[in-house]
């Protein structure tokens, strides 16, 4: 939480509060007050997901069946177990949590439509069990008789109860996307490569986002049981996830007001349509068609849509950062001294050992070695399909490798994950450059430097933004700060890439083909942002094709072909060795 | 050990109808990477055209399957036009979202017009089955399995063999680029819409006289059909086709030894734990890709 | 006669004009290249030659005849094949599919398909051993031959090759290069988008430069490399593919 949000909170709550003392003041008939507990409850729903699928980009086709969670949790602890509400409700919000959890621990590393179809499989599962184990469950019948905390017996008296809910996880869902966890999720959704490479756990970050959105369900559940005092297993089928999600996206799936005027609207149009239901089927027909319908010309649903009318274009430029010098500690031995002893011997600050890595039987790295020495600039140069991307895609973690090991600062990295490395001090550019691209160049590069393992982490969120900043500006960017990813050209992209790699206070900096798509003077401008980085004494490990630019930069190349080292030392030294020239530069 | 044949022969009976359906949910990801929700819905308004025109007009069941068949391909043909056609240039989230409502929108409409009452469809031979030692064999398990083996050689001799099948899965891997080079993008997506309809179509033509028909077949059918497909990897031919049978296997062993009400359960529980235990399916990707 | 003819061209992506009025001819049997530097529109001319992004405006004359605002299919049918940036050979179809693929613009039978295809290894033997290689296991210089021969398939009277040599080592970029040389033999006419000046005037009879959207110069390459504005402004970065 940081200063900027308060006013915004006061705000909030004070509109908030009106609204939990109507609902608990003024009086109103029992069709308007069931009308707006189903809303009120519906909406905490699917504020879930907003998180899952607007944040995250991850589908949830379960969400009755979370909701069910919570409510069959109260129903039952409540109506045949005599426990307190709140406890039970306690109990409901875990459960739903903890299968939301587990449920994304199965399927999250798979993706789309694994996900679809696992969470259809979960509500089907669901809906049997609540139906056919009658002697826990009491089946078809459902539970009735279902109680209310003492303080909100009163139905009025709980309708408040669940608007204030419904206030506070809005609340929540709100401000999520601007926290380290929102930035993750929204990270995870542009683009999964970059995230991790930045640094974040990718599947943590969809687990936690599928279980946040269960949670939220179970919630909703467990309130909505405790206003209708009666729950069957038909009020939780798979067309009640449907509805669901059809109302977040409706409303528009990336705001938590989206989701309440596309829960309010769902509710209300069914309400209108009544005479419609005469005909079984012709209800769910029409809705089905609404669902294409909105998806084919509303995408981002009814908020997106007045909100694309209204909102401010940019924000204004920010004021310059502080003009505070990038000085990586890398270089000046703070972060060496902090790992241990060892992790400094004989200035190898990177280490690739034997490093092989095979893609069926081709052999596109086969046994390689080399050692970036601290505060070098070190090039691995080679013709095309010799395999450089690969080895720093294994260095990097993105491919497993084959065989041979991989040491930053003398600790041993092989096994470790793709974000683990980037806590161990590696940070990494792309050949295709890989922003997040909804989002802004400067929450791109707050992410590179909220990678675990950054000191400034626990400095707090000023000490993160203004290293940010002063990455930006580093690169030449500062005044554009808050434009997003698609407003600049290619080259400028590539420089938020770097600086976004530059941000996470790297022990080395691998670049892969930066100057690649760069015309002449990006080249040169690139060359002279390159030298200062060099300069602050940052290790260098980079890749590319433009000899001009690596002669020019590199102290120290290693050159592959087909796959292994065939030359290694002093840059002008290496150049002048007869089989590179002939391998690498062509017979002349 | 009878009793266990003859719940293997009804086992695989009912897989052919899941591999059937899943070999319409491969070529349509395979086109257009896209998992088509209302795969089960071809079958189910397959069915009811047989309703209506065997049963309730009374034609020859021969006629009422050409005039069924000939429904699917243009379901097929308005599905790819209106569902969709118009959003293949966005993620595959929201065409996901739009089959969904297709599926809803399928069902609702056949209940809006024809009521909740399950229906009976007569199998398509008047011989009931024969006797093959320990073992009754059903004339329409019999038929599924053999119509589901020819549709297999056929459709890995048109993916594999052919320079349509070729096309198709240019189609599938980079739609701009085939179009470059001429081959005509938007027919070959209109004929994999059509082919799986058609192949949905049959599958529940086949499954109706062993089931009732109802609003709900399809989507049930589908949901087990999808899981095949998982189990088998996905895109995978010959991998959906052996997931179907294990699916069919499993829920009738578990049906039979373990719970009848808990029989729909069987498949997904199987599916989830495939997921967590062997997520590439049975064979493994086909097409890895380089970063 | 000049085989290509453009006039006015103007293409619009959103609200950036990419193009803006470009004018030029291509001669039968001629190597033309087009120049400039990142994001000058070179890309842009060429998809809308080969019918990917309608022009806002001009015309595009094929043999004499209009062809701006057809559809890709429509202009690969006439004899227009476009090889793209990035390859973009198909990663899950073998290497002789990929190619055979690149006569999907005529009505020859799938046994004449498989013979021509065949013999495109003569024109390309050090991909011969990778026929039935999937695409995506190829190299970065492999898959550029598949994609080259996978355009000559389709037996183009005019071929758009862009970016050939991008992201390929000196060594295979000479190699694609001498390729082009040896299209350009058979008669075929070439127009050749490229950033690495130097390589693809040293093939090219004559070249053109864009400049933002606009075309900025045309000459013969001798013309062209002499002229010190233009090393200056458009070529700075040709040295760097070539011989040290």
């Amino acid at each position: 939480m940081n200063a900027r949000a308060l006013p915004g909170l006061l705000a909030y709550a004070l509109v908030a509060v009106v609204f939990v003392a109507l609902a608990a003041t003024v009086k109103t008939d029992d069709y308007v007050a069931n009308i707006l507990m189903q809303a009120a409850t519906y909406a905490i729903a699917v504020f879930g997901l907003s998180i899952v699928l607007g944040l995250c980009g991850q589908i949830n086709l379960a969400q009755a069946a979370f909701f069910a969670l919570g409510a069959y949790a109260v129903g039952l602890g409540t109506a045949d177990y005599r426990l307190p509400f709140w406890l039970c409700l306690a109990v409901g919000i875990a459960i739903a949590l903890a299968a939301g959890a587990l449920l994304g621990v199965s399927t999250l590393r798979l993706g789309g439509h694994y996900l679809a179809m696992v969470t259809i499989s979960f509500q089907q599962i669901l809906t049997v069990v609540l139906i056919n184990a009658i002697g826990f469950t009491h089946g078809p019948d459902g539970v009735s008789s279902i109680g209310r905390p003492a303080l909100f017996a009163s139905g009025q008296a709980f309708l408040a109860l669940a608007v204030a809910a419904f206030a506070i996880s809005g609340y929540f869902v709100w401000r999520l996307p601007d926290t380290r966890l929102g930035r993750a999720m929204r990270a995870v959704r542009d683009n999964e490569l970059a995230a991790s490479a930045a640094g974040i756990d990718v599947f943590r970050t969809k687990v936690t986002a599928f279980a946040l959105c269960a949670g939220l369900g179970g919630l909703g559940g467990g309130l909505f049981a405790g206003g209708f005092s009666y729950v069957s297993p038909d009020q939780f089928a798979f067309s009640d996830s449907i509805v669901l999600l059809t109302m977040a996206l409706l409303g528009g799936v990336s705001s938590p007001i989206g989701s309440a005027i596309g829960t309010g609207l769902l509710i209300l149009i069914p309400e209108w349509l009544r005479f419609l239901k005469s005909v079984p089927g012709l209800y769910l027909a029409i809705y089905g068609a609404a669902v294409i319908l909105i998806v084919i010309f509303m995408p981002d649903g009814i908020w997106g849509f007045v909100g694309r009318l209204f909102r401010p274009r940019a924000r204004a430029a920010p004021a310059p950062a502080e003009p505070l010098a990038l000085r990586p500690a890398a270089g000046d031995g703070v972060a060496a001294e902090a790992r241990g002893p060892g992790a400094s011997g004989a200035g190898v600050v990177l280490e690739v050992r034997g490093l092989a890595k095979y893609f069926g039987g081709l052999k596109a790295v086969d046994g390689v070695d080399f050692s970036v020495r601290r505060g070098e600039v070190h090039a691995l140069i080679g013709p095309n399909g010799s395999g450089k991307t690969t080895t720093l895609n294994v260095v990097t973690g993105l491919y497993r490798a084959t065989a041979g090991r991989i040491f930053v600062d003398g600790v041993d990295v092989t096994a470790l994950p793709a974000h683990k490395r980037t806590s161990a001090g590696l940070a990494r550019t792309f050949q295709n450059i890989r922003l997040f691209r909804s989002m802004t160049a400067l929450e791109n590069v707050v992410i590179g430097a909220e990678r675990e393992g950054n000191t400034l982490v626990e400095a707090g969120h000023g000490a993160l933004q203004s290293r940010a900043r002063a990455a930006l500006e580093f690169v030449g960017l500062g005044s554009r700060a808050h434009e997003t990813v698609p407003s600049f050209s290619y080259g400028h992209q590539r420089l938020i890439e770097i600086a976004r790699a530059l941000a996470a206070n790297p022990t080395v900096l691998l670049l892969d083909e930066p100057a690649a798509g760069l015309n002449s003077s990006e080249k040169k401008a690139l060359h002279d942002l390159l030298d200062r980085i060099a300069a602050e004494g940052l290790t260098i490990l980079i890749i590319d094709h433009d000899m001009t630019l690596i002669a020019g930069v590199a102290e120290h190349l290693t050159v592959l072909n087909f796959g292994r080292r065939i030359a290694d030392g002093e840059t002008a030294e290496v150049l002048r060795q007869p089989d590179v020239v002939t391998a690498y530069l062509g017979a002349s | 050990m009878d009793f266990f044949l003859q719940l293997l022969f009804t086992g695989v009976g009912i897989g052919a109808v899941y591999a059937l359906v899943a070999l319409g949910f491969v070529l349509i990801f395979r086109a257009t990477n896209v998992v088509n929700f209302a795969q089960g819905e071809f079958s189910m308004v397959a069915a009811y055209l047989m309703v209506v025109f065997a049963v309730d007009l009374g034609w020859p069941y021969w006629l009422a399957f050409a005039i069924a068949i000939a429904g699917m391909a243009l379901l097929g043909a308005i599905f790819n036009l209106l569902v969709y056609y118009p959003l293949r240039n966005r993620s595959y989230l929201p065409v996901l979202i739009s089959t969904i409502g297709a599926s809803i929108f399928l069902m609702n409409t056949v209940l809006a017009l024809y009521g909740p009452q399950p229906q009976v469809l007569p199998g398509w031979f008047d011989t009931p089955g024969i006797q093959l030692g320990p073992v009754y064999l059903d004339s329409q398990y019999l038929l599924i399995i053999a119509v589901t083996l020819g549709l297999v050689a056929f459709q890995y001799w048109l993916f594999e063999r052919t320079l349509l099948g070729k096309k198709l899965q240019a189609t599938s891997q980079d739609k701009e680029m085939a179009a470059l080079l001429g081959i005509p993008v938007a027919a070959m997506i209109m004929i994999t819409f059509v082919y799986s309809a058609v192949l949905g179509g049959i599958a529940g033509i086949l499954v109706a006289p062993v089931l009732f028909v109802s609003i709900q077949m399809g989507s049930t059918i589908a949901l087990k059909a999808f899981a095949a497909t998982i189990i088998g990897g996905f895109g995978d031919v010959a991998g959906a086709i052996l997931g179907g049978f294990a699916i069919g296997i499993i829920e009738t062993f578990g049906a039979a030894y373990i719970s009848v009400p808990f029989k729909d359960a069987f498949a997904f529980l199987v599916l989830i734990l495939f997921l967590a235990l062997r997520p590439q399916g049975i064979f493994g990707e086909r097409v890895a890709e380089k970063a | 006669m000049a085989l290509l003819e453009i006039e006015g061209l103007s293409v619009n992506y959103g609200e950036i004009e990419a193009l803006r009025g470009v004018s030029f001819t291509i001669d039968e049997g001629a190597v033309v290249a087009l120049l400039g530097s990142n994001g000058a529109g070179k890309s842009t001319t060429l998809r809308t030659i080969s019918g990917l992004i309608a022009p806002r405006a001009g015309e595009i004359r094929f043999d004499g005849k209009p062809i701006a605002g057809l559809g890709p299919r429509a202009i690969v049918k006439l004899g227009v094949a476009h090889v793209p940036e990035g390859r973009r050979v198909f990663p899950g179809l073998s290497v002789r599919e990929n190619i055979m693929l690149g006569a999907s613009n005529g009505a020859a039978s799938s046994a004449a398909i498989r013979r021509e295809a065949d013999a495109m290894f003569d024109l390309f033997p050090d991909i011969r051993p990778f026929a039935d290689k999937l695409g995506w296991t190829l190299s970065g210089g492999q898959q550029q031959m598949v994609a080259v021969a996978r355009g000559l398939m389709a037996k183009p009277r005019l071929l758009l090759l862009d970016e050939p040599s991008l992201g390929l080592a000196p060594v295979i970029v000479q190699a694609v290069f001498q390729i082009i040389g040896e299209i350009h033999q058979r008669g075929a006419t070439v127009l050749l988008v490229e950033q690495n000046a130097h390589m693809a005037l040293k093939v090219a009879d004559w070249g053109y430069v864009l400049e933002s959207g606009r075309l900025a110069l045309g000459g013969d390459p001798t013309t062209l490399w002499s002229d010190e504005r233009i090393r200056d402004a458009y070529l700075g970065g040709a040295q760097t593919a070539g011989r040290r």
